[in-house]
Formats: C-alpha cells, sequence, structure tokens
C-alpha cells in the first residue's frame, strides 16, 4: 500500500499544470487532426490552436495554479502564472495576427507551424515554474528547437520556378526562400553555441552544489571560482536567448528573414522565457552571488543600450530597425533584473527601499510585449498589402522598409493611428503603456543605487526616440508616394491580422491611461 | 449600488456619445444624427443627476457615491485616482450642468437648423464633450481629476466658440478665450504642485494630523484663485468674455451660464476647506469680487450689443458669486450660481430668439418686437426680472443672502458697491427690455418671425426655474447645516428698493415716447469718457502690450537660445549618433562565424569581469 503511495508521490499538486496538460495535449491532438484530414488548405488548425490557447490563457485565470509539484522541482507562484499568461498571451497573438500569412506562405503545411507554436508555449510555460536545472535546461530546449524550424518555415512556401543552371532543370525562386533559411540557420547556429555555454554553467553548478533541485542549492552554493565561471556562463547563455549585446548578432538577420508574424511571437516571448529562466537562476540558488552577477548585468545593459539604441538609428528597414531597438529594450528588461537582485534585506530595512524590480519587470515584460507584438503586426499589414499587383511573385512582401510607411496617414489612418500609438509605446512616450514601464524601471533601479545608469538609459532612450518618431514621421508627415514617384494604394487590414492590431491597440492605450491595476496585479504576482 | 451606477451613467453616456461621434465619421456628418445621440445621452445624465440629487436634497440623506479607480500608483501610496464622487455639494451641480446642457442643446437644433449638416454634426459633438468634461469636473473624487477636466472644458469651450471657424472674428476670440483662460490654468496647475508637495495627495480634505500651515494653504488658495479669475472672467482677466461671444448664441448660454464660467467657482467650492485656511486669499476676493460686480454692471450699461450686455452681466453675477464665497459662505456663493445658471442661460436664449428674428446683434435693429414675438417677450422679462431680483423669483432669493453675508461678514465697502450693482443691474436689463420689445419697430424688425417651438420648450422650462429656484434656499442652507428659512432683513429691502429705482429709472428713461436717441449717444461726453476708461479697452492694451513688449520679447530671446545653443547641442548628437552607428554597423557582418566569435568574445569579458569583481 505504502508502496504504491511512494509511487504516485510525485504526483502530488500535479494539478497546477493543468495548463501545461492542456497545451501539451493540444499540441499532439492538432498534430493527429493534421494527418488525418486530407490534404489541402488547412486553415481550420489554425483556428484550433488559436481556440486552445485562448481556453489555456483563460484558464490561467480560472484555475488555481499555486502550489507545488514533481516534489518540489516544479513551483506555481505568482511569478510562473504572470509569465504563463505572457507566453500563452503571445503566442496566441502570434497565431491569430499570422493566419492570413500562415495560410499564404504555405496553405497544406500550416499545421506543422502551429504544431510547433504550441510546443514552443509549452517548454515556456514549463520553464516558468521550473525548480529544478534538468526540468529548466529541458523546457528551455522544448521552447528553443521548434523556434529553429519556424524561423525558417517561411521559406517551404509554393513559389514560382526559375532556370537552375543545368538546362531543363529548374529550381524554386532563390529570392524568396533563401532569407527564412538564413534566419533559421543563424538563429540555430548562435543558438546552439549559446545553449552549449549555458548547458556547461548549469552542470558545473550541479557539480559544486551536489543537486538539482535549486531548495538544495541555495544551501550549497558556497562561491568559488568555478562558481564564477558558472554564473558567467549562465548569464551568456541566457543573454542569447533574451538578445542583449553583445550575444543579439542573430537577432536583426532573423527578424529581417522571418515571416513577420512569426518574428512578433519570436520578438516577445521567448525573450520574457529568457528572463524567466534568469529570474529563477538568478535570484533562487544562485542569489548569493549577487555581486558577481550584478556586475555583468551592468556590463550587458550598457552595452545592449548603446548597441541597440545606436544601431536601430541607420535601419532602412524596419524589421532590422526593431531588432536593434529590441536589444535595448532589453537592457530595461535587464534594468528591472538588476534592481531586483541588487535590493538587499538591509536596503530594505535601512534605507526604506521597496524591493519593486521583480515587479516592474513582469510589468515591463506585458508593456513590451502588447506594443512590440503590435508594431510588428502593423509591419506585416503594411507590408503584406503594398505590393503592386503588377509584379511579379516572388518580389512581393519584400518589402519592409521604411518607404513603405510613407504617408499612411492618408492611406489607412485607423491602422496608421495603431502604428503611432505601438511606437510611441516603445518609445516610452505617455499615456502609452510604455511609458509606465520605462519609468517604472528607472525608479526602481534608481531606489537600487543605480543613478549614473538610470541617467544614461534616460538618454539613451531619447537618442532612440529618433529612429521611432521616424516611423511616425514617415506615416504622418510624407507624402505616399513610393520610392519610384508611384502613388502607393490604401492598406486593407482584414481578418485576424485586423483583430489582432485592434486588440494590442487598445490594450497599449487602455493600460496606458489606468496603469494602476495592472501595476498593482504584476507587484502582487512579484510577492510583494 | 444603484446609485452607484446612476453616477456612472451621468458621467459615462455623454462620453460614449462624444467618442463615438468623434471617431465615426459617417455619424458625425449627419446633423440629425449627431445631434439625436448627443441630446440622447444628455438625458440620460440629467435623468440620473436628478435622482441622485433627489436623494441627497430635500432632507433625504442617502450616503455619497465614491467610486475610485487607482490611477497612478505611486511608491507607497497611490499617487492619484479617478472616479465619480457624488456628496450634496455635487448633485445639485449635476443637475445644473446636465439640464442647462441640455435646453441648449434642443434649443440649438432649431437656432442652428439652417446650418449645413456636416457643421451641425461637429457643433454636438463638442456638445457631448462639453457635457462629459463638465460632468467629470463635477463629479471629481480629487482636485487632480477636476484639473483633467477644467482642460477638457477649456478645450471644448474653445471648439465651441471658434465654431464659425471660418469667421476670422471668431477664430481670434477662441485664441484670446485660450490664451487668457491657458495663462490662468498655470495657477491651477502651480497650485496642485504645490498642494501634493505639502499634503502628497490631491485631496480636497486635507487630513487631520497633517493640517496645512497657514501660509501654505494661501499659496495655494491663491493660485487656485488666479485660475478661477481667469475662467470665471473676473477682472482684470475678464477680457475674453465679451470676445466670446462670437460663438453661436447657445453656446454663450451654455459656457456663460452653466458651466465653463461657473467652473471657476465651482472650484472654489470644492476646495472650500483650502480657501477656509487663507483668510487673506478670502479678503481678497470679497473685494476683487465687489469690484467686479460693479464694474462689469457699469459697463454692461452702455454696451449695444445684446450678447455683450448679457456678457458683461455674467461678469458681474460672477464678482456677486466670488464675494460671497469670500465672506466664508459657501452656501450663499453656490445657491447664486445655481440660480444665476437658470435665468442667464434663459436671458441667453432669448437673446438668441431675438438675433435669430433680426439676424443682428445690435439693440437697434430691434424694437417693437412685443408685438411679433410675445412669448419670447415674456421670457425676456421674467428673465429680466429675476436677474434684476425681483420680490419672489430666483435671483432675489440668492442675492439677498449674498447681501446679507456681505453686511454679516462686515465689508461694508463692498456692500455697498454691490448694492449699487443691483440697481445698475435692474437698469440695464430694464434697457435691454424697452429697446428690444417696445417702441417703434427698426426695418428688420417688421419681417421678424417667432422662433420655433423647439426653441420655445427649453426657455419656458428654464424660465419655470428661474421664477421658482429661490424654493431651494432652504435646501442650500441645510447643506451647510443650517435650517434657515428666509426671512425679510433690512438690507434685503434697501437692495430691492434699489433695484426696484433701477427698474424704474430704465422704464422713465427708455419710455418708447423718449426714445428719440438710443445707444451710447444718449449718455453725456463725461460718462462716454467713462464708458472708455472701464469698458475693456484699456485692459486690453495693457494686455496687448504686455503680449508684445514682454513675452515675444522673452520668446524671442528664448528662441535665439533654442536654435543657436539648444540645437547645435542635438544637432552634435545626432552626429555623434550617426558616426557611432556607422562605427557599430561594421560589426554586423552577416557571417555566422563571425557570431558565434562574439558569443564566445562576450563569454570571455564576463568570465573576466566575474573573476575581477569577485
Amino acid at each position: 500500500m505504502s508502496a504504491v503511495a511512494n509511487g504516485f508521490a510525485a504526483l502530488d499538486g500535479i494539478e497546477i499544470l493543468a495548463v501545461d496538460g492542456l497545451l501539451a495535449v493540444s499540441a499532439l491532438g492538432l498534430l493527429l487532426v493534421d494527418v488525418a484530414m486530407p490534404a489541402g488548405n488547412k486553415r481550420v488548425i489554425g483556428y484550433g490552436a488559436l481556440l486552445l490557447l485562448g481556453l489555456a490563457f483563460a484558464a490561467t485565470f480560472t484555475l488555481d495554479l499555486t502550489g507545488t509539484a514533481l516534489s518540489g522541482a516544479y513551483v506555481g507562484d505568482g511569478f510562473a502564472i504572470w509569465c504563463k499568461r505572457i507566453f500563452i498571451g503571445a503566442g496566441f497573438f502570434g497565431v491569430l495576427g499570422g493566419l492570413d500569412s500562415t495560410a499564404r506562405i504555405g496553405p497544406r503545411r500550416q499545421g506543422e507551424y502551429y504544431q510547433l507554436l504550441l510546443m514552443s508555449v509549452l517548454g515556456m510555460t514549463l520553464l516558468a515554474g521550473a525548480r529544478d536545472l534538468i526540468l529548466l535546461m529541458v523546457s528551455f530546449e522544448l521552447m528553443s528547437l521548434p523556434l529553429y524550424a519556424m524561423a525558417a518555415w517561411g521559406g517551404i512556401g509554393n513559389y514560382p520556378e526559375q532556370k537552375g543552371p543545368i538546362p531543363g532543370m529548374t529550381m524554386p525562386s532563390k529570392r524568396r526562400w533563401h532569407r527564412p533559411a538564413e534566419a533559421g540557420l543563424k538563429l540555430y547556429l548562435v543558438g546552439a553555441v549559446s545553449t552549449v555555454v549555458a548547458l556547461y554553467g548549469i552542470s558545473l553548478v550541479f557539480g559544486l552544489g551536489g543537486s538539482t533541485r535549486f531548495a538544495v542549492l541555495a544551501t550549497t552554493l558556497t562561491g568559488g571560482p568555478l562558481l564564477t565561471l558558472a554564473v558567467a556562463m549562465i548569464v551568456a547563455g541566457f543573454a542569447f536567448k533574451i538578445g542583449a549585446a553583445p550575444f543579439h548578432m542573430w537577432v536583426p538577420d532573423t527578424y529581417e528573414g522571418a515571416s513577420t508574424p512569426f518574428v512578433a511571437f519570436l520578438s516577445v516571448a521567448p525573450k520574457a522565457a529568457g528572463f524567466a529562466a534568469l529570474v529563477q537562476l538568478l535570484l533562487g540558488p544562485l542569489a548569493g552571488m549577487a555581486a558577481t552577477w550584478t556586475t555583468l548585468v551592468v556590463v550587458l545593459i550598457v552595452v545592449s543600450l548603446l548597441v541597440g539604441n545606436l544601431m536601430a538609428v541607420p535601419q532602412q528597414n524596419i524589421k532590422r530597425m526593431l531588432g536593434f531597438s529590441g536589444v535595448a529594450q532589453m537592457g530595461f528588461g535587464l534594468m528591472a533584473l538588476l534592481a531586483a537582485g541588487s535590493v538587499t534585506a538591509h536596503d530594505v530595512a535601512s534605507r526604506g527601499v521597496r524591493p519593486e524590480g521583480l515587479a516592474t519587470l513582469l510589468f515591463f515584460l506585458a508593456a513590451y510585449m502588447v506594443a512590440n507584438m503590435g508594431a510588428f503586426f502593423t509591419v506585416e499589414a503594411v507590408a503584406a498589402a503594398g505590393y503592386t499587383p503588377g509584379k511579379p511573385a516572388d518580389e512581393r512582401d519584400d518589402d519592409d522598409t521604411l518607404p513603405t510607411f510613407a504617408g499612411l496617414h492618408s492611406r489607412s489612418p485607423a491602422l496608421a493611428l495603431a502604428g503611432l500609438l505601438f511606437v510611441l509605446s516603445l518609445g516610452g512616450i505617455p499615456f502609452a503603456v510604455g511609458f509606465w514601464a520605462k519609468v517604472w524601471v528607472l525608479l526602481s533601479l534608481w531606489a537600487a543605487g543605480f543613478g549614473w545608469l538610470v541617467v544614461m538609459a534616460a538618454a539613451l532612450s531619447a537618442a532612440g526616440l529618433f529612429y521611432y518618431l521616424q516611423v511616425a514621421r514617415s506615416m504622418y508627415m510624407k507624402a505616399p508616394v513610393g520610392a519610384d514617384g508611384t502613388t502607393l494604394p490604401a492598406v486593407k487590414v482584414g481578418g485576424g491580422l485586423l483583430l489582432a492590431i485592434v486588440l494590442l491597440a487598445l490594450l497599449t492605450m487602455g493600460v496606458g491611461l489606468f496603469p494602476g491595476p495592472v501595476m498593482e496585479a504584476a507587484r502582487i504576482a512579484a510577492g510583494l | 449600488m444603484t446609485h452607484d451606477l446612476l453616477a456612472l451613467l451621468a458621467l459615462l453616456s455623454p462620453l460614449v456619445a462624444a467618442v463615438v461621434l468623434f471617431i465615426i465619421a459617417p455619424l458625425r456628418v449627419r446633423g440629425a444624427v449627431s445631434a439625436a445621440l448627443t441630446i440622447g445621452a444628455t438625458s440620460v445624465s440629467l435623468v440620473a443627476s436628478v435622482l441622485l440629487a433627489a436623494a441627497r436634497m430635500f432632507g433625504a440623506t442617502a450616503p455619497n457615491v465614491d467610486l475610485q479607480l487607482a490611477w497612478l500608483p505611486g511608491g507607497a501610496q497611490t499617487l492619484a485616482t479617478v472616479g465619480v464622487y457624488v456628496d450634496p455639494v455635487a448633485a445639485p451641480m449635476m443637475v445644473v450642468v446636465a439640464l442647462v446642457a441640455l435646453c441648449v442643446q434642443v434649443y440649438s437644433v432649431g437656432y442652428l437648423g439652417h446650418e449645413p449638416s456636416r457643421d451641425r454634426g461637429r457643433y454636438f459633438a463638442y456638445h457631448a464633450l462639453f457635457a462629459f468634461s463638465m460632468l467629470g469636473l463635477v463629479m471629481a473624487p480629487n482636485l487632480l481629476q477636476l484639473f483633467v477636466c477644467w482642460e477638457l472644458v477649456g478645450l471644448a469651450s474653445y471648439l465651441l466658440i471658434g465654431y464659425y471657424w471660418t469667421k476670422p472674428s471668431a477664430g481670434q476670440a477662441a485664441l484670446k478665450a485660450f490664451w487668457v483662460t491657458k495663462f490662468a490654468d498655470m495657477g491651477l496647475m502651480l497650485g496642485l504642485m504645490v498642494l501634493y508637495v505639502k499634503t502628497g495627495g490631491f485631496d480636497w480634505n486635507v487630513p487631520v494630523g497633517q493640517a496645512l500651515m497657514t501660509a501654505d494653504a494661501e499659496t495655494i488658495a491663491g493660485l487656485f484663485f488666479l485660475a478661477v479669475v481667469g475662467k470665471s472672467a473676473q477682472f482684470p482677466m475678464h477680457i475674453w468674455l465679451p470676445d466670446a461671444m462670437e460663438g453661436p448664441t447657445p453656446v454663450s448660454a451654455l459656457l456663460h451660464a452653466a458651466t465653463m464660467v461657473a467652473a471657476g467657482v465651482y472650484l472654489i467650492v470644492r476646495a472650500y476647506p483650502i480657501f477656509m485656511l487663507a483668510p487673506t486669499v478670502l479678503t481678497v476676493m470679497v473685494y476683487l469680487g465687489a469690484f467686479t460686480a460693479l464694474f462689469a454692471a457699469v459697463v454692461a450699461v452702455f454696451q449695444d450689443d445684446i450678447k455683450k450686455v448679457l456678457a458683461f452681466s455674467t461678469c458681474s453675477q460672477l464678482g456677486y458669486m466670488v464675494a460671497a464665497l469670500g465672506t466664508g459662505s459657501m452656501v450663499s456663493g453656490y445657491f447664486h450660481l445655481t440660480t444665476h445658471a437658470f435665468f442667464k442661460a434663459l436671458l441667453f436664449l432669448t437673446a438668441g430668439s431675438l438675433i435669430h428674428a433680426v439676424h443682428s446683434n445690435s439693440l437697434h435693429d430691434m424694437g417693437g418686437l412685443w408685438a411679433k414675438m410675445k412669448p419670447t417677450g415674456i421670457l425676456l422679462i421674467i428673465g429680466s426680472l429675476a436677474l434684476a431680483g425681483f420680490p419672489m423669483t430666483a435671483g432675489f432669493f440668492s442675492k439677498d443672502l449674498i447681501l446679507e453675508e456681505l453686511l454679516h461678514a462686515g465689508h461694508y465697502l463692498p456692500l455697498g458697491a454691490a448694492i449699487l450693482a443691483a440697481g445698475l443691474t435692474a437698469f440695464y436689463m430694464t434697457r435691454v427690455v424697452m429697446l428690444s420689445l417696445f417702441g417703434a419697430p427698426s426695418e428688420a424688425a417688421e419681417h421678424a418671425h417667432e422662433s420655433p417651438a423647439v426653441m420655445l420648450a427649453p426657455m419656458v422650462l428654464l424660465a419655470v426655474l428661474a421664477l421658482a429656484g429661490g424654493l431651494l434656499h432652504g435646501d442650500f442652507a441645510r447643506m451647510a447645516g443650517v435650517e434657515a428659512a428666509f426671512h425679510v432683513t433690512p438690507v434685503g429691502v434697501v437692495a430691492t428698493l434699489v433695484g426696484f429705482s433701477g427698474i424704474g429709472l430704465g422704464l422713465w428713461r427708455f419710455s418708447p415716447g423718449r426714445r428719440t436717441a438710443i445707444g451710447t449717444q444718449w449718455v453725456s461726453a463725461p460718462m462716454r469718457l467713462l464708458t472708455w476708461l472701464t469698458a475693456s479697452k484699456p485692459v486690453d492694451v495693457f494686455f496687448a502690450g504686455f503680449y508684445r513688449q514682454a513675452m515675444l520679447r522673452a520668446a524671442a530671446g528664448i528662441a535665439w537660445f533654442d536654435r543657436y545653443i539648444i540645437d547645435a547641442l542635438i544637432n552634435l548628437s545626432g552626429w555623434a549618433v550617426l558616426r557611432g552607428a556607422e562605427r557599430f554597423r561594421e560589426l554586423q557582418t552577416g557571417q555566422p562565424t563571425d557570431y558565434v566569435y562574439a558569443v564566445v568574445g562576450g563569454l570571455i569579458v564576463l568570465t573576466a569581469m566575474g573573476v575581477f569583481t569577485a
């Protein structure tokens, strides 16, 4: 009797993994449906994924997901639930905004895309509560591997064929497929190296601490040069995933090459997951090494702010610009992490500092997700409709450059307004949600004693307005005339993309006007 | 709970109408649709306001509605909240705002009936925005929301005054109104900053235990009062009000009766706990208010434009309110605000009806309209009697209360000015009535015809309130905690007699038989000099000079600094950013091997840093 009970002890509290279970069943179920369905346009799988992600999102609110499971390897707390909402929300919007684009690229093979996306989201949600090195790494890889495939997925489409090198041979038009392939390959190569680095760091931690459980490691890790090396490796490895400089090199190339709705997902969800992993390791078992890792994080912040803001300025391709701007945004996220790690119990007691860093990070990630996905979807809407019907198909919708936004205000006023809202939020202009995120991060960092970093970040943020407002300028102050002198057509947005843009714009504006309740929720989620 | 919903309904229904009309252009360009939406929304507000007020007046004591949403979180406590707050002070004002707004909107349907549909649509959209802003101001749970709505009210009035945007004078008038009130608004903003620094919040009820020092209260109340002087058109910042008559007449009724100018007085009423801590400011209010009351009444006597008479009359009456509030009697000023809203809205609407009939603002072009427009004539006379403080009309009760408070507080000089102004008020309103309704009809008046029912109905409603509004006096007294029935006082008798003599003098001077010359010619040369001096001209000249000499020169200096110092710095930083970007760009080679080198290089740097600091 007791043997049986012991055998199932690992399953105690398993109900807090209900959402993750739902996602796993969804991904596998959609795979079965895909196989069983007759060949043809499989758009319906996208709807299924949307519905299931919506259900999972609702479940994070209705179910009680707090507790401990898997013998302590998995913990459901406010932080984990908040992260799950970001991941599932990003997945939901990623599917919603990409329904048309995915169906256009590969109508027969869209099922794969949604299965991969659900798998990736599953990896993230598992990661959010992992309190065990192995679970953390496995779920991290479960998240990462589908992303490599999805980045290259844009290259599978049925493109017009062109003459091959040998007479009589045909091959797909190179112009269209080589960029997604490049995007996927670069993401994979740099990702593999970074994973190796992180994994090596984690194995060192295991070796030094003698356990994979965070609860044990927190007491057994004592410091020393090897642990310093391990911390550096872990920080470097996860910095790749969040795209912080100098581990950001893949960001612009991948963003430019992969399909835009996928980039909308890639630019927010895995980054939030990277932060979730960093928070769990650095504020958990490695909290004792805060003196070391905060130094490393400061380096990453400075380099990210400099490289991101400066490199974004000369970009003509909006996706590359948003990529570099994302690097700078990650600097802000790291600042929140730094604030969380720098406020000690002593500060709280002696200086009355509020340990708000973690709450600001959660709020920042949500704000960044909303505005950044919105911005990419706006790019998708403009680029997808921006081609002229006369152009050959293989030259279509490649144009993500700034001139395609010229005079968008007079062509599609509502879309231009939404786009303006998103760039203003990213630029941190009141009263968009991004403003509150930046202000809150800076305030908490100031309280943590990094005045110089606050000043530098504020100054570079101001410089960042240059490239954000360039988009606004193009939309509102330029005539709607293309580079070749032709009048640009109105942009018609419909279906899921429209719905996604509207919802994200409402969130950006609504939370921007009334940040209070969401900030309070973030504070509660952070355990304050 | 029901009351919470009612309060939200009252505030949000005009907002919904405004948002729908501003966003959905096809609805906005149809005048009828826009009017129906706005009037429907305001009716909802009115019904909700009446229900809320009824439960808080006439002896009923429903608990306050207090719904607040954390808006700006800040450190340990919430920095600011937004919401709805209905207490016995806010409830009557909500009714006044919603009622006058509704009357004016219905009236506008007739008054602007000949305007293009597109313009009418725009007009009613502004009205919806106005109603929302004003109700938001009245129902504000703290002074920060009040400030936000205050600015929205300013914006909506600016849009409404400039409704005839093709007319340059309308554009200029709107700009002037904006410029003057903006200048004054700085007072409110600075006052709020001081209030926040001193108390850590935007509450008008200063928490017990951290009472404001008197000096701080004086500063805050003084800054707030600056805003009131601008918004409620007190001397010397009244200059925008006569010009604001460029807007359509119903707009004048709305702005100068119930709402925009009343916002200033309402600010004092709301922030009264703070004003009560500032005796100096209160004294200044008494004297400035009484002076404005007398000064504006004198100027009103000499105006030939019927709307300008009413505009200066509004300045004068607001002076009464400010003076009353300065005596420390919140109720008397607030009560006059309410009654004045009814009869001044009525007067503007009747004036609009006359203007509509003769297509001119000038009293010269009217005359003999009694025969053509008897209903409007009766309504004009009712409004004039109420404004003149004729016994048993609404104005009688409220003005009497103010005079009594002035006497009670021992401000004899302001009391004398106020009584004199009461006589002048009776005189100039009699003048308006006699010149417009009686005597030989002018050429334009020959073809005059009565306004349609859609314009008359709101006027009749307001006339009833102008006559019967005095019945509320006991209720306002209860608000102050005194169970006071009305009683005859010596000062009331004196004021009434002065009022009668003003009416009598007007009847004699402007009786149809004596009307050989009207307009400014009827006064002697010394009087005309006095007119010029007291009319807004010298003040206008002063402000224009101040603007040109001081502000434009300062602006030129700032512009120079901006161009040659700030711009240079910005251009320098822009150049540095671009150069830096070019350098960094070379790192982004596109070669995956270089990317892997970057990862490894970064790792080495991080490790070195870690070892170095460990």
